[in-house]
């Protein structure tokens, strides 16, 4: 985030004594708020991220997206090397079940690859929910073709028609692979967020897909289920086209990434092929203008060297957190996740969040509130 | 007590103490028996409660899904991004896997469980009995996995062209063989069942009495004919109870099907088509289908379909083994036996 070390160190200090204001009248014990108040030094996050004891204990849960799991797992252990005091379990139960965990209040917060809609909002029994865009990840549309170029060449309709059983071989995409490469089309057998962007992709580009599945509104269920093979996670059908001769999917880039995959450059919005790469997939983030909750697609955006399967995937959490010391230490976790953390991203296959995202996840994160009402922290 | 102690002594030491006895046994007499009648009523009218309870629950959860497709259900694919929520596709599947899992495992289970109860020396019997009842043991993530990572391109590569290639099989066996298939899908569940099978028949058999034996062999039966004609028909009951629980385990497994299935929610044409069961789609949509969504509803109503074949599969199957004449137990398995090998020249 684009704040001097100063201005991150002083906008600490009025955190840290605003949480110790405002917890002090609601906290069961008091003593870790009061110690917060003497040790403020060395913060990286703006909310005190990493400021080691500072931060109150807690042992957070999450649980939800898949696609984002790579990415959280490195993050939270390395916050946690440096802020012994909060510790995080996640589990990767996909984005649905992240969903219905932060609705019944079963976990400290939910993650999901597509945010709550309002009808999800109104299922939350904690009342209203923030949601804080976390990493920026891409979907590979991954294959196995030995002798294959790398980087084919395909746009929405060739896609299309391989997913719906209408391009059967190789040849038939590129003339250099010969006649008679059988095409084995896998696809998720979950539902999933890989699945939606892909599912999105196709809608805004290929009126035969529109027309065969009868609908313009992307699933996270694969609507074509009864072509091709079904497997469960991006770690199935990692698995299953590194087996399989012929086989093309979609992952999430981090797990085409790991397994060195083959992967093609899809036709963009500008009408250029592109592969996906960190670099493309942040040149596509790069274009989420007024990103909110309610206006989250980025799939197919502008730009000659746009990826166009990208996504952000989306933290949701309580705005009044019940616990005050573990509301303070969620908070800073996650404000620290979408800041400093995001130097974990590259490595691992994700783009690190754009300045304004980054941006957007503070102020997002400052609307936190105790149990009464106050303000978990100031800025 | 002095040392030399007379039976009549012994006698006034042990009054007090068989007082009690009588008195405990009077008392056990009255409310003992009444305790019992009341904890086995007990014990019933929760298990019903916990069946009823169940089929409450989850026809309610359905109700929203079944109302909503009607008897569309028993045709329609499953596909929730159009609103569809049939059930037909996985009935198919499910019967037909567990189908092929049977076919290969009982006639191996029953082999193997002869062998070991009947034909095989101890020292051979006894380490395989051992490791068959260990087999009985692995969770089924392992088969499942095991059949993902290992069986899959074997059966890809090689089993599924071969039998492709074999002329006349090519009604059953015919498409790309992707690996991911029913036929794979069966073979894991067999693998899965087989010690159940091979477990239970092996005690079934092992139970029969050895004076029937004794009698074939008197009758000059060799030990393959006292196996085929005193034995397994002997051992009937446990052998039904072994194949009905091998099925019922067939039926529902999940995880492991859907591991190696190929979650194609099409309607197979073939046996090497990939597929989905009931078990394998619920596990698929379950966690990932919203709460309060017609999606989840509709998977609870698969869950109330598998519920239900695998009552009537069970029903059905009892009813059939039932009602076929039983061949040779009408007159008692060595007179059966001595009509059967006939007369002894």
């Amino acid at each position: 985030m684009a704040k001097g070390p100063v201005v991150l160190l002083t906008s600490a200090v009025v955190a840290l004594a605003a949480a110790a204001c405002s917890s002090s009248p609601s906290s069961p014990t008091g003593t870790s708020a009061s110690s917060a108040t003497t040790r403020t030094h060395g913060p990286e996050g703006s909310l005190g991220g990493s400021a080691d004891t500072s931060t109150p204990a807690a042992t957070l849960t999450g649980a939800g997206a898949s696609s984002a799991q790579p990415f959280l797992t490195r993050a939270f252990y390395d916050y946690n090397r440096s802020n012994h005091n909060v510790s995080v379990n996640y589990s990767p139960t996909g984005s649905a079940v992240g969903i219905s965990d932060i609705q019944a209040n079963s976990v400290s917060f939910g993650q999901s690859e597509i945010p709550l809609s309002a009808s999800d909002q109104a299922k939350a029994i904690g009342g209203a929910i923030l949601q804080v865009p976390i990493d920026l990840g891409g979907v590979a549309i991954s294959y196995n073709v030995p002798g294959a170029p790398r980087n084919l060449h395909l746009d929405g309709n060739q896609i299309a028609g391989i997913y719906l059983g209408s391009i059967t071989d190789w040849h038939q995409i590129d003339s250099s692979i010969p006649l008679g490469t059988n095409i084995v089309a896998v696809h998720r057998a979950d539902s999933s967020g890989p699945g939606y962007d892909l599912d999105q992709y196709l809608i805004d580009t290929s009126p035969t897909w529109v027309h065969a599945i009868g609908t313009t509104t992307a699933s996270k269920t694969w609507p074509k289920a009864n072509i091709g093979i079904g497997q469960q996670l991006n770690s199935g059908v990692a698995n299953y086209v590194k087996q399989t001769s012929g086989a093309i999917g979609y992952v999430e880039y981090a797990y085409a990434l790991q397994n060195n995959f083959t992967n093609a450059a899809l036709l963009n919005e500008s009408g250029t092929y592109v592969a996906p790469s960190i670099a493309s997939i942040g040149a596509a983030g790069a274009h989420a203008t007024n990103l909110s909750a309610s206006n989250y697609n980025i799939v197919d955006e502008p730009g000659a060297t746009s990826y166009p399967l990208v996504n952000f995937s989306w933290s949701l959490l309580y705005q009044k957190q019940t616990v005050t010391d573990s509301g303070i230490a969620l908070g800073r976790l996650l404000d620290w996740v979408a800041s400093t953390g995001q130097r974990n991203a590259t490595a691992l296959g994700y783009a690190p969040l754009p300045a304004s995202v980054q941006a957007m996840a503070h102020t997002t994160l400052l609307q936190l509130e105790d149990q009464t009402g106050a303000a978990l922290f100031t800025s | 007590m002095s040392a030399l102690a007379t039976p009549r002594d012994l006698e006034s030491t042990w009054a007090p103490v068989r007082g009690v006895h009588e008195l405990l046994e009077r008392r056990r007499g009255r409310s003992s028996g009444r305790a019992y009648a009341a904890i086995r009523w007990a014990g019933a009218a929760i298990f019903a409660a916990v069946f009823v309870a169940l089929l409450v629950v989850l026809s309610r959860d359905a109700a929203a899904a079944l109302g909503h497709m009607g008897l569309s259900v028993v045709w329609k694919g499953w596909n929730p991004a159009k609103g569809e929520y049939g059930a037909g596709v996985f009935v198919v599947g499910t019967l037909l896997t567990t189908l092929v899992a049977l076919i290969i495992a009982v006639p191996i289970g029953l082999g193997t469980a002869a062998l070991l109860s009947e034909l095989a020396p101890r020292w051979l019997a006894s380490p395989l009995t051992v490791l068959v009842e260990f087999l009985a043991a692995i969770p089924s993530i392992v088969v499942g996995l095991w059949g993902l990572i290992v069986l899959t391109p074997v059966f890809a590569h090689r089993v599924e062209p071969f039998l492709k290639g074999v002329p006349g099989l090519n009604v059953v066996f015919h498409g790309q063989p992707l690996g991911a298939s029913i036929l794979l899908a069966g073979v894991v569940l067999a693998v899965m069942v087989l010690p159940t099978v091979v477990a239970l028949s092996r005690v079934a058999m092992s139970g029969v009495a050895e004076a029937d034996r004794e009698a074939g062999l008197a009758l000059a039966a060799t030990r393959w004919q006292v196996t085929r004609k005193v034995v397994i028909p002997g051992a009937r009951r446990g052998i039904r109870a072994s194949v009905t629980l091998a099925m019922g385990r067939a039926l529902g497994e999940a995880i492991a099907v859907a591991m190696v299935i190929g979650n194609n929610t099409a309607i197979p044409h073939s046996l090497l088509s990939p597929g989905a069961t009931l078990g394998s789609a619920i596990v698929n949509s379950f966690s990932e289908a919203n709460p309060g969504t017609l999606e989840k509803s509709g998977v609870v109503g698969l869950v109330v379909v598998l519920l239900a074949i695998s009552v009537l599969v069970n029903a059905g199957g009892q009813v059939l083994l039932r009602t076929r004449k039983p061949p040779i137990p009408a007159r008692g398995p060595v007179e059966g036996l001595a009509v059967a090998i006939g007369p002894v020249s």
